[in-house]
C-alpha cells in the first residue's frame, strides 16, 4: 500500500541518454542513462562544470530536445505524460502548460511591453477568441504576476528600459503566467551582479513557497544552490554526489 | 493564435521596410489594374466603332466575279428572321486626284438602305459639324449626338445638294463636260481627308480604278459634298461613299451574261448582333439554295461564289491585335507584382533572421511549428493583401477620373497623355471588368504566397535550441 501523504515526482527521468553525432561517424554521449525524480514542491540545484550535460538535460526535461534513449514521466494529479509517447503537437501542449522556462539571458521580445510579455504564454495556445473571452482573468493573473516580482506600475513599459535584474523578474513573471507545475531555470542568475543575483534568489525561493511549484535549476552559483533543497553533483553526463538542505 | 495578431501588428507596426513592399504590391495592382482597363476600354470602343462602319454581317462576292441579282437577293436576306435591315454596295480600290494623288476604299452605297445597316446616320456630319472639325483637329462628335435623320442623308446626295456646293465654286472651272446645272455625282469623304489637306469640300475629284468586268481602267469626276467621322482613323482617313449607281457606271459594271448590274456585297443588320453566327448560317443555306434552282424561277438568284462574314471576323486581326496587345502588357505589369513579391520574400527572410531569437522563444513558450510558419505566412499574406486592397482602391478611383487626371495634367504641364491624333479618342476609354479585377487579383495573392512561404518554411524549421543561443 503507498504512503497517500508522500510526496509525488512531478518528473521522473529513468536512464535518460542523449547522444551527438561526430563528423568522423562517432556518437558523443553527453547524458550517459541519468535517473532523476522531481517531486512536488521541490526545489532541486543541479551544479556541474561548463559541459557535463547539465543544459542538454534541460532541454530533454523541457520538451526542446528529443532524448536518444530512456524515459521522462511527467505527471499532474492523476495524469502522466510519458515522452515516448507524445507527438509534436502534444509536446508544445505540455511545454506550454506544465514547463515555465527561465533563461540566463531573460529571452524577453522586445517588440512587447512587460505586460505583453507576461501575456505570451496564454496566447501561444488559445485563438483570439478564447483568449478574448478570458481576457480579464489573464491580465488579473498577469497585473498580480507583476506585481508580484515587484514590478508594478511597469506594465507598459518596454523591456529594452529595463534593468537585467527587473528583466528577469519579468521572466519568472511570465514562466509563472500559465501556473505551470515545473520551472525551469537555465543559470538564471548567470548574467547578473551578485547584489541583484541575490535578489532573484530570493524571490525565486518567496515565489516557489508561495506558488508550491517544483523548480530545477542548473546553476554555477553556490549561494543559489544553497538555497534549494537538494542539489545533485553533475560530473560527465551523471549524478555524482547528492546533498539536502 | 491570438500572438499571431499581436506580433504580426507589433513586428509591422515598428517597422517601414515590411511597407515598402506593400507599396510595391499596391503600385505593381495599380498599373495592372490601369492597363487592363483602359486596354479593355480601347477595346470595346474600338468594336464598337468597327461595328458601326461595317455592319453585322457582310456577304461579299469574288472580286472579278461579283453578284448579281440584287433585288432577288435583298428579297431573300430581308425575309430572313432575325434580319433588320439589308443595303447593296460596290467596294473598290481607287485612285484620286485633286491636287495631289492618292488612294482610298470607295464604297458605292444607297444612302438611305446603308443607314439602316450601318451608324452612317451617326456619322454623316452637317456642314457646322464639318467647319468645327476643321477648326478644331483634335474635336470629336459627342457620343449623345442625335443621327442624322433618312432625309438629311438623301439630301446630302441630292441633286440640290451638289448644284449648291458646286455654286459655292465661283467662277472655278466644274471641270469636263459638268455645269453648275448638271454637277459630278457626290462623294462623302472621311473627315481626316479634309483635316490632312488632301480634299475640300467643293473639290471635283477623278477617280480612277480597274473595271472588274472588263479589266480596263476606268475613271470619273465626283463633286466633295460632306464627311463623315467613324472614329477609326484609318477609315476616316480613307473610306469613302458615293451612290451606287453612280459607281457601278463608272466602273462598268454591266454583266452581259447576267444582263443585271454588279454589286460586291450586301451589308445585313441583324435584331440582334449576338446571333450573326447562327443567321449567317440560314442565309448561306437560303442562298445557295435559291442559287440551285432554275434560271426561269422568280425566287433564283445567279449562282456566284460567295462568302458570308460576321463584323467580328472582318476585323479579326485588329481585334485579335489588340487583345494580344493586352495580354502581352499585363504579362509585363506582372513582373511588377512579382518584384514585389521578391520584395515579400527578401523582407520576410530578414524578419526570420532577426527574429530568430524570438521564434525559439516562442518555441519554448509552447507554440507548434505550425504556428511559427504560420505567424510569418500571416505577415506576408498581409502585408501582399493590403498593398492588393490599396492598389484596387487607388485603381479604381483613378479610373473613375482617369479623364480628369489627364486634363489636369495637360493644365499643369501642356503635356498630352493620351493625344487623340495618336489614339483617335478624345477621352480615355475605360471599362472595368470582374474578370480583369480576378486576374489582377488572383496572381498577386499567389505570388505574395510564394514570397512569403520559403521564409515561413525557414522559420518553422528552426531549431528552438540553437534559436535561443543566437545572440
Amino acid at each position: 500500500m503507498s504512503d497517500s501523504s508522500a510526496p509525488l515526482p512531478v518528473v521522473s527521468v529513468r536512464k535518460l541518454e542523449r547522444s551527438f553525432p561526430l563528423a568522423n561517424g562517432e556518437k558523443l554521449m553527453v547524458l550517459k542513462g541519468l535517473d532523476l525524480q522531481i517531486y512536488e514542491a521541490e526545489m532541486v540545484a543541479i551544479v556541474g562544470l561548463s559541459g557535463v550535460g547539465k543544459s542538454t538535460l534541460l532541454h530533454c526535461l523541457g520538451l526542446l530536445d528529443t532524448p536518444s534513449g530512456g524515459e521522462i514521466t511527467y505527471r499532474s494529479g492523476e495524469k502522466t505524460w510519458k515522452t515516448s509517447q507524445l507527438d509534436e503537437d502534444a509536446r508544445c501542449q505540455l511545454r506550454n502548460h506544465f514547463i515555465g522556462f527561465v533563461f540566463q539571458f531573460f529571452h524577453l521580445l522586445p517588440d512587447l511591453n512587460v505586460l505583453e510579455n507576461v501575456l505570451l504564454p496564454s496566447q501561444v495556445s488559445m485563438t483570439s477568441k478564447a483568449w478574448n473571452k478570458n481576457r480579464d482573468e489573464f491580465h488579473g493573473r498577469a497585473e498580480s504576476l507583476i506585481q508580484r516580482v515587484g514590478l508594478s506600475g511597469r506594465e507598459k513599459q518596454a523591456p529594452g528600459t529595463l534593468s537585467g535584474g527587473e528583466r528577469q523578474r519579468v521572466a519568472i513573471a511570465r514562466a509563472l503566467m500559465l501556473s505551470p507545475p515545473l520551472l525551469l531555470c537555465d543559470e538564471p542568475t548567470g548574467n547578473l551582479d551578485s547584489r541583484t543575483s541575490k535578489s532573484i534568489h530570493e524571490l525565486l525561493r518567496e515565489l516557489h513557497e508561495d506558488y508550491s511549484t517544483s523548480i530545477l535549476v542548473v546553476t554555477h552559483d553556490p549561494d543559489l544552490a544553497a538555497r534549494a533543497d537538494r542539489r545533485l553533483q553533475m560530473v560527465d553526463g551523471r549524478f555524482e554526489a547528492e546533498s539536502t538542505s | 493564435m491570438k500572438y499571431h495578431d499581436d506580433l504580426t501588428r507589433r513586428y509591422l507596426k515598428r517597422r517601414w521596410a515590411p511597407w515598402a513592399s506593400t507599396l510595391a504590391v499596391t503600385l505593381g495592382v495599380f498599373s495592372l489594374l490601369t492597363v487592363l482597363a483602359v486596354m479593355e476600354g480601347f477595346k470595346v470602343e474600338m468594336r464598337e466603332r468597327i461595328r458601326g462602319t461595317l455592319s453585322h454581317l457582310v456577304i461579299e462576292a469574288d472580286p472579278f466575279r461579283g453578284l448579281v441579282g440584287e433585288d432577288s437577293l435583298l428579297e431573300a436576306i430581308r425575309t430572313t428572321e432575325g434580319v433588320e435591315a439589308a443595303a447593296p454596295h460596290v467596294t473598290t480600290l481607287a485612285l484620286y486626284k485633286v491636287g495631289i494623288m492618292d488612294h482610298c476604299v470607295l464604297r458605292g452605297i444607297d444612302p438611305i438602305p446603308e443607314s439602316k445597316v450601318s451608324d452612317l446616320a451617326r456619322y454623316i456630319l452637317s456642314d457646322e459639324e464639318i467647319d468645327l472639325m476643321l477648326s478644331d483637329r483634335f474635336s470629336m462628335l459627342p457620343p449623345d449626338r442625335e443621327p442624322s435623320t433618312a432625309e438629311e442623308i438623301a439630301h446630302v446626295f441630292s441633286i440640290e445638294r451638289r448644284r449648291q456646293i458646286m455654286g459655292s465654286r465661283l467662277n472655278e472651272d466644274p471641270g469636263p463636260g459638268f455645269t453648275r446645272e448638271s454637277p459630278p455625282q457626290a462623294i462623302i469623304v472621311g473627315i481626316e481627308a479634309l483635316r490632312s489637306f488632301r480634299l475640300q469640300m467643293g473639290d471635283v475629284v477623278q477617280i480612277s480604278s480597274y473595271s472588274p468586268v472588263t479589266l480596263e481602267p476606268c475613271s470619273g469626276n465626283f463633286l466633295v459634298v460632306g464627311a463623315f467621322q467613324s472614329g477609326v482613323y484609318e477609315q476616316d482617313l480613307r473610306w469613302a461613299y458615293t451612290n451606287i449607281r453612280a459607281l457601278q457606271n463608272t466602273l462598268q459594271l454591266w454583266d452581259d451574261s447576267a444582263e443585271d448590274m454588279r454589286i460586291s456585297g450586301i451589308s445585313i443588320k441583324l435584331d440582334d448582333f449576338q446571333k450573326a453566327d447562327e443567321i449567317s448560317e440560314t442565309l448561306r443555306n437560303k442562298i445557295r439554295s435559291r442559287m440551285s434552282l432554275p434560271e426561269d424561277d422568280p425566287k433564283s438568284i445567279p449562282s456566284r461564289l460567295t462568302n458570308i462574314e460576321t463584323w467580328e471576323d472582318k476585323r479579326a486581326n485588329l481585334i485579335k491585335a489588340v487583345e494580344i496587345e493586352k495580354r502581352i502588357i499585363s504579362v509585363l505589369m506582372l513582373l511588377i507584382v512579382a518584384f514585389a513579391s521578391g520584395m515579400i520574400f527578401l523582407i520576410l527572410m530578414l524578419l526570420v533572421i532577426e527574429k530568430e531569437r524570438d521564434l525559439g522563444v516562442l518555441r519554448a513558450l509552447g507554440a507548434t511549428r505550425s504556428g511559427i510558419v504560420l505567424l510569418v505566412l500571416k505577415q506576408g499574406m498581409f502585408l501582399c493583401t493590403t498593398g492588393a486592397i490599396l492598389g484596387l482602391l487607388s485603381g479604381w478611383i483613378f479610373l473613375e477620373n482617369i479623364n480628369e487626371f489627364h486634363d489636369f495634367v495637360f493644365r499643369m504641364t501642356g503635356l498630352q497623355l493620351f493625344p487623340p491624333n495618336v489614339y483617335y479618342l478624345e477621352r480615355i476609354p475605360v471599362v472595368l471588368r470582374y474578370q480583369d479585377v480576378l486576374l489582377v487579383c488572383l496572381p498577386t495573392l499567389i505570388f505574395g504566397f510564394l514570397g512569403s512561404v520559403l521564409p515561413s518554411m525557414r522559420a518553422g524549421r528552426q531549431d528552438p535550441i540553437k534559436a535561443l543561443h543566437h545572440e
